[in-house]
């Protein structure tokens, strides 16, 4: 589970170092309870177009509800990242 | 059943705003999926203390109720099957962005303008336009004008040399977010 965790902090960092809107060098202590508009200044325009490369960087899909209720910590992204997953395995 | 189009459906239908707040008189073209325009005449109560002339910040408005609200509610209407009732009913459309806008020349009461918006981005009920806003020629027939417009003469801006330049706007974005959703926000 912590392996787990830690695989998706990993790519999803990578995600974020194609967001122009990021500063990379926020990206080096990046957490599971950083705060993306809080401690990111990423613009929450900006949240959308991440969630939409995260699906395409774990071959995953959201639901569109499931953006309405996401958190802008980088742990509710995870959250979601294991969501997607287990209701993938389930279908 | 959702229409084919906009073009023959009455914006009141379609948005959630009451009159006053109404920005939007007629979709004079509109191609599913890739872009729209929306035609408005400025009135007296939009104009009034503001010495007759329609404002910057309305102008924005109104591309926004032509453009990312109104093709937000097709593209929803015709994935969740809803009628305009429903969607109405589940829905709040919420401005998110503002790009680059920049004004050229000014709409004053009685002129019509018109929004030109194509979609940049849609994505989880969020969308972006880019577009212009053009006064339009008085007496124009706006539909009969449009019948024949294409995607590419809308992304080129193809109009006749007397629609004047009015704005040009940047990331306009917007998002429709489920009112149950926005309960645990307000």
């Amino acid at each position: 589970m912590e392996n787990e965790r830690q695989e998706i902090l990993n790519g999803l960092i990578e995600v974020l170092r194609t967001v122009r809107t990021v500063d990379p060098a926020r990206l080096e202590n990046v957490t599971e309870e950083t705060d993306f508009l809080a401690d990111m200044n990423t613009p929450s325009t900006e949240l959308i177009n991440i969630a939409a490369k995260v699906e395409q960087k774990f071959g995953i899909e959201f639901e569109d509800d499931d953006i309405d209720r996401l958190g802008s910590k980088v742990k509710d992204i995870i959250d979601l990242i294991i969501l997607a997953r287990k209701r993938a395995a389930e279908e | 059943m959702t229409p084919e189009d906009l073009r023959t459906v009455n914006p009141a239908e379609v948005l959630l705003y009451g009159p006053k707040k109404l920005l939007l008189d007629q979709y004079v073209w509109h191609s599913p999926g890739v872009g729209i325009i929306g035609a408005y005449e400025a009135k007296e109560k939009d104009t009034e203390d503001h010495y007759d002339v329609f404002r910057g910040v309305d102008m924005i408005e109104a591309f926004a109720q032509a453009t990312i609200v109104s093709m937000g509610a097709y593209l929803e209407r015709a994935k969740g099957k809803y009628t305009d009732e429903e969607l109405r009913e589940m829905f709040l459309p919420l401005f998110i962005g503002v790009g680059n806008v920049s004004f050229h020349h000014y709409i004053k009461k009685g002129e019509t303008f018109i929004s030109m918006g194509h979609i940049t981005f849609y994505k989880f009920r969020q969308m972006s336009c880019d577009g212009r806003i053009y006064k339009v020629p008085p007496g124009l027939d706006l539909v009969d004008y449009f019948s024949n417009y294409t995607d590419e003469k809308l992304k080129n801006y193809e109009l006749a040399p007397d629609f004047k330049l009015v704005a040009n706007l940047e990331g306009i974005t917007g998002r429709a977010m489920k009112k149950e959703t926005l309960k645990n926000f307000i």
